[in-house]
């Protein structure tokens, strides 16, 4: 029998369209991977919280693929280093919406890409957690797909401001700050804040970070008569000056605010070790010691699985558990519903007390910051033993 | 509150003014501002913490691999940024030229060595914390020495003589015979190991740290406009005028306003005397 061109072309349209329409494809659906898209910050500056957050996402996607995966399906990760910067985190969220096709993205880690990024991920529907503490990338209304993991700037400021008044019962408070746009607006907010809750705000500076002599803000503080100085730079150099100058000028002011004045680059930057005493860093309930030199019983048991797997001596426990916990919020997602994004987005709103190693998530559909507030604490910022600090003291 | 102006202000302004003479030094070899010198301080401190801290040689090894190091990163200041664009230098390319490698050097070293603040070796270990500390009387010392050693060499030696003879008129030194491009090459050599000696010296100020690049590449140039280009009696005398200043309006008005004090010096002298304090008279040919 001939065949001619026309038959030829009519039947393989109509084999190509049966392949299309009539083949099972919920059945390829349910066993292709979960692809998670990872935004992080690897190298450059900045990097090192995208890579204790790293270390956790390897051994969360490793330990569910381990024991089966998610029903059946394993988890597949996929990690552009963005190198902090806006351009490039935006050039990879594109790659991950459009070629990549993930199923969620976790990241970025820090809020100058996540303020780049987040309208992109709204427009896509993508579900989207960050650990990024700017309180303007949250918000139900506008970004319906975005969560958070981790405290907001708000959360932070509340501790650091109830842990003067209410525990170090101070009165009069110097607020110093970086001249950054993050330092500028956090001296203002935590001025502003302190003030409404009856603080004494005698001064208030901002410091270029690179200023090699802090004695004239700290003379100025201390004249002024500060009994609490609140620091909020992300500068090590910066922190380190002042606890030196603290003690050339043999005065015992506690210092109180970011989390950078816990970094253990700024051990060797100090004069003397004593000079890191009485400095209170931002920090996690969960992630610190208690009087008994002890976690909560979930990380104390978290800290021995990670033993031998894990590094923490080089890096923080809560960027860790943040890590773990991203992936089993979104591996939890699926197993309740499926990968696409209104299933993912519908089991997030409906989240309580997610019991995760970093936090007890909640979400609501008003309500995307996740972290609980209460356990946003002080820690003492030279305590650091992998990875994790003492609590400040006033803390039970 | 004025010996801690003071101690504060010569130990920053002594490291503009080598910063300056950095900028000096290559100029007078071949006209060419080059915008590598705030780097060239940086390394000092960064390649001092590296050899002394980190690899844990003795200090004088340290400092004079230092030394070698960054007279290697003038040389190649010269070979690559400067050497291509000599011929047409009424076309400023050399801006540009030497921009983009003071960004190679700052973006290498943001990756090789880190973004935060590294400590820096105790040199002598004396006055610890307070105003006779060593790390604000080291970078005058510092300062004095080069300059003594700098006017020996210019006055005193073949050598010497031979970089004022090419930097008082290139042409007619090379006419004499004298080997311009050896010179200039030898010039930047130098000028890397002044720009070393100036964060070496201040490395326990300032630290060593990355972001010192861009700082010092501004500080350094505001004593060279203020002494007049090419003039390393006004770069020193600008540089410690700088340091003091700036310290004294840190303490009076506050960091942030510090800056903007010295922009309005900055701009309120150069208005008042647009070639510098110590800049010569501009000769027309008419």
């Amino acid at each position: 029998m001939k065949t001619t061109r026309r038959e030829f072309a009519i039947g393989t349209a109509a084999s190509a369209a049966a392949s299309a329409f009539s083949f099972p494809c919920p059945a390829i659906a349910q066993t292709e991977p979960i692809r998670i898209g990872w935004l992080a910050a690897l190298t450059g500056a900045s990097s090192a919280p995208a890579i204790g957050f790293d270390r956790g996402v390897r051994y969360a996607a490793e330990t569910i693929n381990a024991t089966g995966g998610v029903k059946g399906r394993k988890i597949e990760v996929t990690t552009r280093d963005t190198q902090g910067d806006p351009t490039k985190a935006v050039n990879a969220t594109q790659e991950m919406i459009s070629q990549l096709k993930v199923h969620a993205v976790w990241g970025p880690t820090n809020s100058g890409e996540s303020l780049a990024i987040t309208p992109i991920m709204a427009r896509a529907k993508m579900p989207n957690i960050h650990p990024c503490v700017i309180d303007s990338l949250i918000d139900p209304e506008k970004f319906p797909n975005a969560f958070r993991t981790s405290p907001s700037n708000t959360q932070w400021n509340d501790a650091v401001r109830t842990y003067c008044i209410k525990v170090l019962k101070v009165k009069k408070v110097a607020v110093i700050a970086d001249t950054t746009g993050y330092g500028v607006a956090a001296a203002k907010y935590s001025t502003e804040a302190l003030k409404k809750d009856g603080a004494d705000v005698v001064y208030v500076a901002n410091i270029d970070a690179t200023q090699p002599d802090m004695t004239p803000d700290m003379l100025r503080a201390k004249n002024a008569g500060a009994e609490a100085i609140v620091v909020w730079s992300t500068s090590t150099g910066m922190d380190a000056r002042m606890f030196n100058t603290r003690a050339t000028m043999r005065w015992d002011v506690a210092f109180v605010g970011h989390p950078s004045m816990s970094s253990g680059e700024i051990k060797s930057l100090l004069e003397k070790p004593a000079n890191w005493e009485k400095v209170y860093a931002v920090g996690y309930r969960s992630c610190s010691y208690d009087a008994n030199g002890k976690l909560p019983p979930r990380n104390e048991e978290f800290v021995a699985q990670l033993k031998g797997k894990v590094e923490l001596s080089d890096t923080l426990l809560w960027w860790v558990a943040g890590g773990v916990d991203a992936i089993n919020l979104i591996a939890k997602a699926v197993e309740n519903g499926s990968t696409s994004p209104d299933d993912i987005i519908k089991y997030w709103n409906s989240v309580k007390k997610f019991p995760g190693y970093f936090g007890d998530y909640t979400w609501s559909p008003t309500e995307h910051n996740g972290y609980p507030g209460d356990d946003v604490v002080m820690s003492d910022a030279s305590s650091a033993k992998n990875g994790a600090f003492k609590l400040a003291p006033g803390y039970s | 509150m004025l010996a801690s102006i003071i101690a504060s202000g010569l130990a920053v302004g002594a490291v503009y003014a080598l910063i300056g003479v950095t900028y000096n030094t290559m100029f007078s070899a071949s006209r060419v501002m080059s915008f590598t010198a705030g780097q060239l301080g940086m390394l000092g401190g960064v390649f001092g913490s590296l050899f002394v801290l980190r690899l844990g040689l003795p200090l004088v090894v340290g400092l004079v691999l230092m030394l070698v190091c960054c007279a290697i990163v003038g040389l190649i200041t010269e070979f690559i940024a400067v050497r291509p664009v000599l011929k047409s230098l009424d076309q400023h390319l050399y801006v540009l030229s030497t921009l983009a490698l003071a960004l190679m050097i700052q973006q290498v070293v943001a990756v090789e060595w880190s973004t935060e603040p590294q400590a820096f070796p105790r040199v002598f270990g004396t006055g610890a914390g307070g105003i006779l500390d060593e790390k604000f009387w080291l970078p005058v010392l510092t300062c004095a020495v080069t300059i003594c050693a700098l006017e020996l060499l210019y006055r005193r030696t073949l050598t010497g003589l031979s970089f004022l003879a090419i930097a008082e008129d290139n042409f007619a030194a090379r006419a004499l015979g004298l080997p311009e491009r050896n010179l200039r090459m030898a010039s930047y050599a130098l000028a890397g190991m002044i720009g070393g000696l100036a964060g070496f010296s201040g490395g326990q100020l300032l630290l060593a740290f990355v972001a010192n690049g861009p700082l010092l590449n501004f500080y350094g140039f505001v004593p060279v406009a203020l002494g007049g280009l090419g003039n390393n009696r006004g770069a020193i005398v600008g540089g410690f005028a700088l340091g003091l200043f700036q310290q004294a309006a840190n303490f009076l008005v506050g960091g942030i306003f510090s800056s903007v004090a010295v922009f309005m010096l900055f701009i309120a002298v150069l208005l008042a005397a647009p070639r510098g304090l110590f800049g010569g008279h501009l000769a027309r040919r008419v």
